[in-house]
C-alpha cells in the first residue's frame, strides 16, 4: 500500500470513528449519482436520522482498496453505523423494511409507505454497473 | 459472456454446504444476477457477513468479468 493510500486509510478510519452514521455514496445526498446510493439516502431521510455523507466518486479506486482492507467490501454505497459496516443498498433496504434499521439507528420507524413506493424521480438515475 | 446460472448456484452451494440457492438473471444480460440463499452457516451472523460469504463463493466469476453485479438476499433455513 502506498504512502498516499495509507494516509487515506487513516483518514477514512478516523471519519468512521467520528461519525456514528456515515454513508459512503456516489454523489451527494442532494444529488445522488447512482440509483443504489439514492435508495440509501431515501431510507435515511425517511428515518430522519443525522448522518455524514462522503462522495466517493472523486477518489473511487483508492477508496475501493481502502474499504476492502477496512471492511472487506468494495462496492458503494456503504453505510457505517457505530464504526461497523452495516451494508450496501440491499441490506439497508431489507433492514429498513423489517424495522431493524430504525432499531439500529435509534430512530422511529415511519408509518408511511417505504421509500421505494414514494414518487419516482423525474429523471431516472444513471445506470449503475457494479 | 453471460454467466452460467447453474454454475453460480453450484459455486455457492459448494461454499455453503446444506444451503438452498436460487440464482436469477436480473436484467436478461447474464451479468447482473440475483442470488437468494438460505444457509445454516448464516446463523448468528450479521447480514453483511452473510453477504460476504455468498460473494466470496463466486469471487472468481467477478474477477474474470463474467458477473458485474450480484444482488444477494439471505435467509436462515426455516
Amino acid at each position: 500500500m502506498s504512502v498516499a493510500d495509507a494516509e487515506l486509510k487513516q483518514k477514512i478510519e478516523e471519519l468512521i470513528a467520528a461519525n456514528p452514521v456515515l454513508l459512503f455514496m456516489k454523489g451527494t445526498p442532494e444529488a445522488p449519482r447512482c440509483g443504489f446510493s439514492m435508495r440509501v439516502v431515501q431510507v435515511l431521510d425517511s428515518l430522519d436520522v443525522e448522518y455524514g455523507a462522503i462522495d466517493v466518486l472523486p477518489v473511487l479506486q483508492p477508496l475501493r482498496e481502502v474499504t476492502a482492507e477496512i471492511s472487506d467490501w468494495q462496492t458503494f454505497p456503504q453505510l457505517y453505523v457505530n464504526g461497523e459496516l452495516l451494508g450496501g443498498a440491499d441490506i439497508v433496504e431489507e433492514m429498513f423494511d423489517s424495522g431493524e434499521l430504525a432499531e439500529a439507528l435509534g430512530a422511529e420507524q415511519p408509518e408511511t409507505v417505504a421509500p421505494a413506493a414514494a414518487a419516482p424521480p423525474a429523471q431516472s438515475p444513471p445506470l449503475q454497473i457494479e | 459472456m453471460a454467466a452460467d446460472l447453474a454454475e453460480i448456484e453450484r459455486m455457492i452451494e459448494a461454499a455453503l454446504p446444506g444451503a438452498s440457492v436460487a440464482v436469477a438473471d436480473e436484467t436478461g444480460t447474464g451479468d447482473h444476477l440475483r442470488a437468494t440463499v438460505s444457509a445454516p452457516q448464516f446463523e448468528g451472523l450479521p447480514r453483511i457477513a452473510q453477504h460476504r460469504l455468498v460473494k466470496a463463493a463466486v469471487k472468481e466469476r467477478f474477477d474474470d468479468g463474467t458477473i458485474h453485479a450480484l444482488s444477494v438476499k439471505t435467509e436462515l433455513p426455516g
